[in-house]
């Protein structure tokens, strides 16, 4: 999966939690795969960042 | 047979004569010349120069008189080369005020007191403004636009960067070593592949064999991206060949940029007018090096854009990623516990809607630490608004 791709998942799913239709029952799973996609992006994140102080730094 | 012995008289006597009715005519008179000169023997060190006047009929002498210039009018002949920019040599036609001696021993010449530099200076500039305009009528690609010559030469974009070089200049000059030692001592430590291609600058020959160089180096296996012409020495003062037609005109259509450093801030050749003109080999040198620089200075913002960009562009991820996070946080049920809420549970469905539970019923509020059973006693409508 992608970074783009996660946010995506992530945004939709924000959303539908929002809404009022929600069953209680199924929110708490909702939140579980929020917090799943959010945790998955923070990661590609810190790796991306990771990656490029090093280019940078390599090229200094 | 004649017997009769002719009457003589010494050599002396006549020569005294010749003297004598010479300096009746011409004695304590100065005269004002037009004249080519040849033969010029300058003796440097003792401030003496013999040549004689002439005067052509087609390719034939038709007169001719030895000259001279004694220490006490020399300095024309320097300041000649200063003013005009060319040697004093045999060819030139000059101007000048003389004055006539008879010696009776090494005959007659004419003795130099003064040169017009004017003349000289007009004249050359008349050939310099001839050539510009036959430049101009004979080549469409030369074009004069508001006082500066447009060439195909001048015209051309520089590279962007400039590595591979080609010297044109003369052995063992100046110009060669002002140049190599700047541009090989460079403080940004940037490399060149300099190639020398070397001939005499000055002369009657020095235009056809610059020429036959740039043809070389034209032909070169070598792509260079740029030729240097330069030309080194205060006291090179012959600059006649870089004013010559076919060279200048090789120049400016020359498709390679050339960077000419050939001359002194008073002087522009036709040649530096057909490329780009930087005056001094040093100074061409610079020009090289500060382009160079310049492409490198780009690069470098080109690096910073790129990681701020990066930068920029995760930095607003994380924003995004955090804003997200926290509406997820809030959404959490057990965040909503935390606030004194609770979940009632009915036959273990969560309630919704209260209509479905009556007195009696035993319902399961589910808190944040525990769960409480009870059973329900009263019910009653609730008057507060709290949606908010």
């Amino acid at each position: 999966m992608t970074y783009n791709e996660a946010f995506n998942a992530l945004e939709i799913l924000v959303e539908e939690i929002e809404t009022d239709e929600i069953q209680l029952d199924t929110l708490a799973e909702k939140v579980k795969q929020a917090n799943e996609l959010i945790k998955f992006c923070e990661t590609k994140l810190r790796k991306i960042d990771g990656d490029i102080k090093k280019v940078t730094e390599g090229n200094k | 047979m004649n017997l009769l012995m002719p009457q003589t008289q010494k050599l002396s006597e006549l020569i005294s004569d010749i003297d004598t009715t010479i300096k009746n005519r011409f004695g304590g008179k100065t005269f004002w010349i037009k004249a080519e000169i040849t033969d010029v023997k300058k003796q440097p060190d003792k401030r003496w120069c013999f040549l004689k006047f002439i005067e052509k009929d087609g390719n034939t002498i038709t007169t001719e008189m030895k000259g001279v210039f004694w220490a006490n009018s020399y300095n024309y002949i320097e300041e000649f080369e200063e003013e005009t920019q060319q040697k004093f040599v045999s060819g030139l036609e000059i101007t000048c005020n003389v004055r006539v001696r008879f010696h009776k021993r090494f005959g007659m010449d004419l003795e130099v007191l003064e040169i017009d530099f004017a003349y000289a200076i007009g004249k050359l500039e008349r050939e310099r403004k001839q050539t510009l305009e036959r430049l101009v009528n004979e080549n469409p690609l030369i074009r004069l636009l508001d006082g500066y010559y447009s060439t195909p030469n001048n015209r051309a974009a520089l590279p962007m960067v400039f590595q591979n070089i080609a010297l044109i200049t003369a052995p063992n000059s100046d110009g060669q070593r002002d140049f190599t030692n700047v541009i090989e001592q460079n403080k940004y430590g940037y490399a060149f592949a300099v190639t020398p291609f070397l001939t005499q600058v000055q002369g009657d020959n020095a235009p056809q064999l610059i020429m036959e160089q740039l043809r070389l180096v034209e032909a070169s296996k070598t792509d260079f991206d740029v030729v240097v012409i330069v030309r080194g020495g205060g006291s090179d003062i012959d600059f006649k060949s870089f004013n010559d037609y076919e060279l200048a005109r090789q120049i400016a259509l020359c498709e390679k940029p050339i960077l000419t450093g050939i001359g002194h801030d008073r002087n522009t050749s036709i040649v530096d007018l057909m490329a780009r003109q930087l005056k001094t080999p040093t100074e061409v040198a610079a020009f090289i090096l500060d382009n160079n620089y310049g492409f490198e200075n780009n690069l470098l913002r080109i690096k910073a854009r790129i990681l701020q960009l990066a930068e920029d562009t995760i930095d607003n991820a994380k924003d995004e990623l955090k804003h997200y996070k926290q509406r997820v946080k809030n959404l959490n049920p057990t965040t909503i516990l935390k606030k004194g809420f609770a979940i009632v549970y009915a036959d273990d469905k969560i309630v919704v809607d209260p209509k479905s539970i009556t007195t009696g019923t035993e319902i399961k509020m589910h808190l944040q630490q525990e769960i409480i059973i009870s059973t329900v006693t009263k019910k009653a409508k609730n008057e507060k608004e709290y949606d908010l």
